[in-house]
């Protein structure tokens, strides 16, 4: 073995050639490959407009088969690739600088349901909302529901481990992935998790779920469904202070009582959710409001509906209202959904966060955001899971300004050290991909990151797979096993 | 203790130290790999005494490394030492009307450390999941004796890869977790335990599942019990479906009507839940090489399938006196306890070899892990993750079988 990890693929432009475009429209056919720039236009962003790369070259499989001859001609060639789902990542994970981006949004086949062990097993490019549909009849549904669930691919929730509201009492993905079928960087299928009950041995479907593409492609996936809840009571609670909203959060925590959902949504964000076409009836003149759903048996329910709206009343909730039908609920979960999209008609360009802090710490963290965002001038807004403690604060703003755009970039570098300051984590739910890579020595120590390196290694010794996402390159670099537990030359 | 008991079956002479910091682990750690000599990590003994075949000389406990690092109620979180005990946990938590959700087979006096690394769960984990689903965040040694973290302190994390699911049930083969960092949840309003008797064919197992499959809750636990079982948790020598069902007021009175589909119900003390948790206990040892504790082994399947795997059970230990069963039907598995004899030793390894189901080893002696469990040796992906945090072999090596 190597004293030294071997050093990072460097994505080799030459051997992406006409040779290699030609060779995988063999495999896929002509039309599923582009390479002129032209064409690759859609594929140098994702859903957070703040990065912009291009691709070398776009290959589209359209069956598992495909796939596999795609990504072991790339291994035969050594060319690295980024594998993409939807394009609705919110880290610039999905982003290919100049190597092949692998598209799996064709992969659209639910493979196989089974209604009494309430699984189901995917491919990777099924929309996640599809599959809720798929299994609506049988009175299940897939629980992890990101903001983007009308697009978004489980590929790609399992790639970056996504959340969403209900992931509060729900769990996020990786608590609903049972096991997963692979193509690892090099070519090789390996089968990872089981259904038959327990599993034993490493736990390597958790350590799959999350890698952001830096492991592999998972070509099927067999998830948990959950049993559609035998009621849902879906309650908005507005608030004149953003403490008070705040403080209602931890109350209802400490009741015990889980709610389903647990969202907040502030001024601003409401404001620009009631002047777009996804105006939900959320009060504009409320500094915050809470977006709270219980669900479950409807024995009891009632019960926890009444001491959450206590708790709302008792810290200052102004109003207490509750859905009275699904249209009124859908209504008030499509302005929460579709804020960041609302926010778009604010200016044309979006930063997005996504640190989680410890939830006692929300009033304070909150009341220093707004502060930050006043001493840099820019306009902060505030729409994340509360219950969770994982914070979204957003600043819409014209990058065409450059000092409008430099005051961004420092307001949110202090946001993200005060929450990493908190007790807290630079990413709950988005990833980290591009947008985050330089947090990450914000958190964790060379020793870590080096351990995470060793994970990548052990899935892509070439780090063919997402190159330069995730772990800082020099962390990997710079990992070097000691000298007293490196093997001889001879083991 | 038990691992003495390894010792006894392994003919050598083991040695038991212990650590008092992450960086005296990492030292200790480093020496060993730099002399060769592979390390037996333990917490409080309970369970990774589990009858692995481990090759080791030299004992090292994480059990001094104890102590509640940080516990803010109102964040739901609590870091702990990997040798607090769960016993620990659980009082400090219950000061503040919390808990965390584990109820590993053995009891409390197990290490928080130890219950993560082998992954243990008991009948909360209908409810509540596994380890995996309640860690937060791990720091750990590696066997390079490199101190890492991974994951955090707060409910929703994803930066970085997930090495903190990597750690849990890794029986600490990749690393020794010093500290973690637990989701905990707060005690609902109500907590009752009741019972009700089935006839314990596997018909009668299929239905409890089934009635879990439908209903719209989820007990925080449900276990059926072979009628010897059921007479050593309640005394009364009859199958029976164990339910905790949990909730405010009318929750759980709707959640008790609606079992009246298997039965009448009777109520039961709730001390049957920590009874089940260390029902091999008084199991007399008695193993031919002087094992102690008896035999324990899981049979899994599909939940679909948990009459067959109830049957397969049932076959598996027919004609051994005072086997104790119990089934989780949400999660497919069934439980085995035998006492440790000579006959019962050859009788398992012919009739668990012949079995179909998913066999996991939880307490076995030596030759019952050759004669019926699966390969002991590593292969592919787990084989790279050993020889990429473990290079030399120090840390439990053999536990989860050999890296090619």
């Amino acid at each position: 073995m190597a004293a030294t990890a071997p050093s990072p693929t460097v994505a080799a432009p030459s051997r992406i050639d006409q040779s290699l475009a030609d060779r995988l429209a063999a495999i896929v056919g002509a039309r599923r490959v582009l390479f002129r720039p032209s064409e690759l236009l859609t594929y140098t962003a994702d859903a957070l407009p703040s990065y912009f790369k291009q691709p070398a070259l776009a290959v589209f499989p359209g069956t598992r088969d495909e796939v596999i001859a795609v990504v072991r001609e790339l291994a035969a060639r050594g060319v690295p690739f980024v594998p993409r789902g939807a394009g609705t990542g919110l880290s610039g994970g999905a982003l290919a600088d100049g190597v092949v981006l692998v598209g799996l949004n064709r992969l659209t086949r639910v493979i196989s349901i089974d209604h009494d062990n309430m699984i189901a097993t995917v491919e990777p490019g099924v929309v996640n909302v599809a599959l809720s549909r798929a299994v609506a009849a049988s009175g299940l549904h897939y629980a992890p529901d990101p903001s983007s669930q009308a697009a978004c691919t489980i590929g790609g929730n399992v790639a970056e481990n996504a959340g969403g509201p209900h992931c509060l009492k729900y769990g996020v993905t990786t608590n609903h992935i049972l096991a997963l079928e692979v193509i690892l960087p090099n070519g090789e299928i390996v089968n990872l998790g089981g259904t038959d009950g327990e599993n034993e041995g490493y736990d390597l479907v958790g350590a799959f779920v999350g890698s952001e593409g830096c492991f592999g492609i998972a070509l099927a996936i067999t998830v948990r469904l959950s049993r559609n809840p035998e009621a849902v009571r879906t309650l908005l609670a507005d608030f004149m202070s953003i403490d008070a909203a705040a403080q209602t959060v931890s109350a209802i925590v400490a009741t015990g009582i889980i709610p389903a959902a647990l969202e907040m949504i502030d001024q601003a964000t409401v404001r620009a959710v009631e002047s777009s076409i996804y105006a939900a009836g959320y009060p504009t003149d409320a500094a915050a409001v809470l977006l709270i759903e219980l669900d479950g048996a409807i024995a009891g329910l009632e019960h926890d509906v009444e001491t959450v709206a206590t708790h709302c009343r008792a810290n200052g909730a102004r109003t207490v209202r509750i859905a009275r039908d699904e249209v009124e609920r859908t209504k008030l979960w499509q302005g929460r959904k579709k804020a960041f999209g609302a926010m778009g008609r604010i200016s044309s360009h979006l930063v997005v966060q996504d640190a989680v802090v410890p939830r006692t710490k929300l009033p304070e963290v909150l009341a220093r955001i707004h502060h930050i965002g006043q001493t840099h001038r820019v306009k902060v807004c505030n729409v994340f899971h509360a219950g969770d403690g994982n914070l979204h604060p957003n600043i819409a703003y014209d990058a065409s300004d450059a000092d409008e755009t430099a005051r961004v970039h420092i307001a949110m570098r202090e946001i993200m050290t005060l929450c990493v300051d908190a007790g807290g984590t630079i990413t709950g739910e988005h990833g980290v991909g591009l947008d985050k890579i330089s947090y990450m020595e914000l958190i964790f120590s060379p020793d870590s990151l080096a351990a995470m390196c060793t994970l990548r290694e052990v899935f892509d010794p070439e780090r063919r797979s997402n190159p330069g996402k995730v772990v800082p390159v020099h962390s990997c670099r710079e990992w070097h096993m000691s000298p007293a537990a490196r093997p001889s030359a001879s083991a | 203790m038990a691992h003495v008991a390894r010792c006894a079956t392994l003919g050598v002479g083991m040695t038991t130290s212990t650590v008092s910091s992450a960086t005296d682990l990492r030292d200790r750690i480093r020496d060993a790999s730099a002399r060769a000599l592979p390390l037996r990590i333990a917490g409080a003994g309970t369970w990774l005494d589990a009858g692995r075949p481990v090759r080791s000389v030299e004992s090292l406990s994480t059990q001094s490394l104890s102590g509640i690092v940080d516990y803010i109620p109102g964040d739901l979180t609590l870091t702990a030492r990997a040798g607090t005990s769960l016993a620990e946990i659980r009082q400090e938590a219950g000061k503040h009307n919390q808990w965390l959700a584990l109820d590993p087979h053995g009891g409390d006096a197990g290490t928080l450390g130890a219950t993560i690394a082998t992954a243990s769960s008991g009948p909360l984990a209908t409810a509540f999941g596994t380890p995996r689903d309640l860690v937060l965040g791990i720091e750990f040694v590696t066997g390079t004796g490199t101190i890492a973290r991974a994951g955090g302190r707060v409910v929703k994390n994803v930066a970085g890869f997930d090495i903190t699911r990597l750690m849990t049930g890794a029986w600490g083969t990749l690393g020794v977790i010093t500290e973690a960092t637990v989701r905990l949840h707060a005690c609902p309003q109500v907590d009752e335990t009741i019972a009700v008797s089935i006839t314990g064919d596997a018909p009668s197992v299929d239905r409890a599942r089934q009635l879990l499959r439908r209903l719209p809750f989820t007990p925080y636990a449900c276990e059926v019990l072979n009628a010897a079982l059921s007479n050593s948790v309640i005394g009364r020598a009859e199958p029976i479906v164990l339910f905790r069902l949990a909730g405010n007021l009318e929750s759980v009175a709707a959640q008790r009507a609606a079992l009246v589909e298997l039965g009448q119900p009777f109520d039961i003390s709730p001390e049957a839940w920590s009874t089940l948790r260390v029902a091999e206990s008084p199991m007399a040892a008695s193993g031919p090489r002087g094992e102690t504790g008896p035999i324990v082994f899981r049979l899994s399947r599909h939940p679909s399938e948990i009459g067959t795997t109830w049957t397969e059970a049932n076959r598996v230990v027919s004609g051994i006196s005072g086997a104790l069963l119990h089934a989780t039907p949400a999660r497919g598995v069934v439980r085995c306890i035998v006492p440790t004899t000579s006959e019962n030793l050859a009788r398992l390894g012919a009739t668990l070899d012949a079995a179909d189901s998913k066999r996991i080893g939880e307490r076995l002696p030596e030759q019952l892990w050759a004669a019926a469990f699966r390969s002991r040796v590593m292969t592919g992906i787990p084989a790279r993750l050993k020889s990429a945090f473990d290079p030399r072999g120090v840390l439990n090596r053999g536990i989860l079988g050999d890296a090619t």
